[in-house]
């Protein structure tokens, strides 16, 4: 039993119940969809900076990494919830020189540190100059506005632009739909994602196409999936996986969603999207995938099976057959691995990008990699 | 100004350097080279920053002109000539030689750390039950594998006996030592084993500016073979083996020499061929970056493509 009591943060009696709650629905997994979580973790995490106790950037940031634990504990296997907590770190080190500032003038209030005249670091991934210099010229315009209060204010704001970008991803990424999808193209995609939903209908308001949806035996996320996508400039078609190889030839470009994207630009997706992928590299088929930059996980996937999970077997094997369950192993996947050589495009927020390029996007959204070390699992 | 020449001409940085390598066998030697220029710039004693430079980068050329393998050393040459010349606007040239000594030393001695780092790094991808290849004798991957031995992780591990100086052999000891299971087996064999295997580890010698490798000759033709039987090849180097080379072939490398497998005429004399093998065949190789699936490294896990860009953050500050 995990009392809060073994945790001595400084949460409000409102806070704390608030996170207890949510690592009960984690645990129970009532929250499904990569969207539904990373925005649920980000609210979290916008309370926990609100509603705790902190004086400076450290405190702060040991108490948002150790929510993420207990989170990450709840539900190891989800990447989003480690995507969501290193950003919110990246933007608390990002204010840190500002709270370190406000912290001295607030205590001493004499000459701030010298930091400037130390001779910078032999050897490469040391501390730029120029970044050095940047960071001064930053804490020394925040020097007026050095309070606490602000500080906090801003991080808060901070995070809600970057809950918002979230919640706008689809319409970001539909964008480029255009570039992308021609007339009279056929185009597969597979299950249910909401993403590819956006970006298909906002290409159908300008051109034809048609559009092959596998269904996704058990979960049958494909009829959804085609259901979304009904619309006059769309011709839906529904086939089951086992066709999408004898489909491929036809087919000029398979867009597909997924559930996070890998620092190596590998895919943990729903379960038979490996399948398509490679059906789709034998006919040399284009694949583009439509992922919003929540999704990109700062972590190489060194364990698939970590990474994988399995659903309830009921759909495969109904519980009516239960004399057979002694007999027969059901297992059902709820993801696979696709290995980065298969992506050709990875699309996001801003465009598209080569899947060798995600772990650059990676130095831009998160921090580098020592700060992350903390959800690497080390006995 | 001809005393100051003389003095620090006394210094024998070539000795130096290599006492250093044998007496310390932990040390590589991108690390000894920069030991060995902080001690060089300790000795003399230049008045003005041109003759100053000009010292260090004779004294580099030295260095890099006296030994075999030059990849690595000249690594760590160009580490110290970057950090020389960003302190080149110091005040004068006492200041700038005291805020290298102060560098110089600070890097020798953090060097031990990077060798963690890349362990810490490096070690989730070893699992349980896992099969592991090495090739040769790595210091790094010795430091991996200890790591993992010490989360009690329970893996096999082959190594190629890596000729011709069979180093192989060397960390099969090392190995069986730690109380791991191994088996050292032919070069020639890789193809034979790469089956039953999960990963290869590799070294470096180097890594250039493409991603791509330098390593002991064979790990090319490992490299090839990892790639068709679709296993994943990583390799594991220290940040300060990044070097600034661009080879597109195996004949750029700085150790290529033209009479290494050269089709000399032999018609009249007796050969002995034994001889001859090592005497004509290269010992370093050059692996493009399209083989490797990832680099373990102290700055943290990278593809191939983001060695040049820490090479262009680093040499174009």
């Amino acid at each position: 039993m995990e009392s809060p009591k073994q945790h001595p943060a400084p949460f409000s009696r409102e806070l704390a119940g608030n996170i207890e709650d949510f690592i009960t629905k984690l645990k129970r997994g009532e929250l499904q969809g990569s969207k539904t979580v990373a925005l649920k973790t980000a609210n979290l995490m916008r309370h926990v900076v609100a509603d705790s106790r902190w004086n400076d950037a450290e405190s702060l940031k040991t108490i948002i990494k150790g929510v993420g634990k207990r989170i990450l504990k709840a539900q190891p296997r989800e990447l989003l919830i480690t995507n969501i907590v290193c950003r919110v770190l990246h933007i608390v080190n990002e204010a840190a020189p500002r709270i370190e500032d406000a912290c001295i003038s607030g205590s001493a209030s004499s000459t701030p540190a010298s930091r400037g005249t130390e001779t910078p670091a032999m050897g490469l991934g040391s501390t730029m100059s120029s970044r050095n210099l940047a960071d001064q010229l930053a804490a020394s315009l925040a020097r007026e506005e050095s309070n606490l209060y602000h500080i906090k204010t801003d991080i808060i704001s901070e995070i809600n632009e970057y809950i918002a970008d979230m919640e706008s991803t689809e319409e970001e990424i539909a964008t480029s739909a255009l570039d992308h999808i021609h007339s009279n193209e056929i185009i597969l995609t597979c299950g249910r994602s909401r993403t590819v939903e956006n970006f298909l209908l906002t290409a159908a308001r300008k051109r034809k196409f048609q559009v092959i949806v596998t269904e996704c035996a058990p979960t049958y996320d494909g009829h959804e999936q085609a259901k979304a996508l009904t619309c006059p400039n769309i011709e839906v078609t529904v086939i089951p996986d086992s066709a999408v190889f004898a489909i491929m030839s036809r087919v000029n470009k398979v867009i597909l969603g997924t559930h996070a994207v890998m620092a190596n630009g590998g895919l943990i997706a729903a379960s038979g999207t490996h399948m398509i992928a490679a059906a789709a590299r034998h006919h040399s088929t284009q694949v583009m995938v439509c992922a919003g930059l929540y999704k990109h996980a700062p972590s190489f996937p060194f364990d698939d099976d970590r990474l994988n999970a399995l659903m309830a077997p009921d759909a495969i094997l109904p519980y009516g057959d239960g004399h057979l369950v002694d007999a027969v192993d059901v297992v059902s996947p709820r993801y696979d691995y696709v290995p980065p050589d298969l992506v050709d495009i990875l699309v996001d927020d801003n465009g598209g990008h080569l899947p060798s390029y995600v772990y650059r996007l990676l130095q831009e959204i998160y921090d580098n990699a020592k700060d992350l070390a903390w959800n690497i699992p080390d006995q | 100004m001809t005393n100051t020449g003389s003095e620090s001409s006394q210094f024998d940085i070539v000795k130096h350097y290599n006492d250093l390598v044998e007496t310390d066998s932990s040390i590589s030697s991108p690390v000894a080279a920069v030991g060995s220029l902080v001690k060089m710039i300790e000795k003399q004693n230049a008045t003005t920053m041109l003759e100053f430079m000009m010292i260090v980068r004779t004294a580099c050329d030295k260095l890099k002109k006296a030994t075999n393998n030059s990849i690595s050393l000249s690594a760590g040459c160009d580490v110290f000539l970057q950090q020389m010349s960003r302190l080149s606007n110091a005040q004068s040239v006492d200041e700038c030689r005291r805020a290298l000594i102060r560098a110089g030393s600070d890097f020798v001695q953090g060097a031990g750390k990077c060798r963690d780092n890349v362990a810490e790094f490096g070690s989730p991808f070893v699992r349980d039950d896992q099969t592991i290849l090495v090739h040769s004798y790595s210091r790094v991957i010795m430091g991996l594998l200890r790591r993992a031995v010490k989360q009690n992780k329970r893996f096999r591990v082959y190594i190629t006996e890596s000729r011709p100086d069979q180093s192989g052999l060397q960390a099969a000891e090392e190995l069986n030592r730690l109380g791991v299971p191994c088996e050292v087996i032919l070069d020639a064999a890789v193809g034979y084993i790469i089956e039953k295997v999960d990963l290869i580890l590799v070294g470096a010698e180097g890594v250039v500016e493409s991603g791509g490798l330098i390593n002991k000759i064979g790990t090319y033709q490992l490299a090839i073979i990892a790639k068709a039987a679709k296993k994943p090849f990583y390799a594991l180097a220290e940040s300060f083996k990044f070097v600034r080379l661009y080879p597109l072939s195996q004949y750029d490398l700085p150790t290529f020499r033209s009479d290494l497998l050269s089709f000399k005429d032999k018609a009249d004399a007796k050969i002995d061929w034994q001889a001859e093998l090592s005497r004509s065949n290269p010992m370093l190789d050059y692996t493009p970056p399209d083989l490797i699936t990832l680099m373990f490294t102290d700055l943290g896990v990278m593809t191939p493509s983001g060695v040049s860009d820490e090479l262009i953050k680093f040499y174009l500050d």
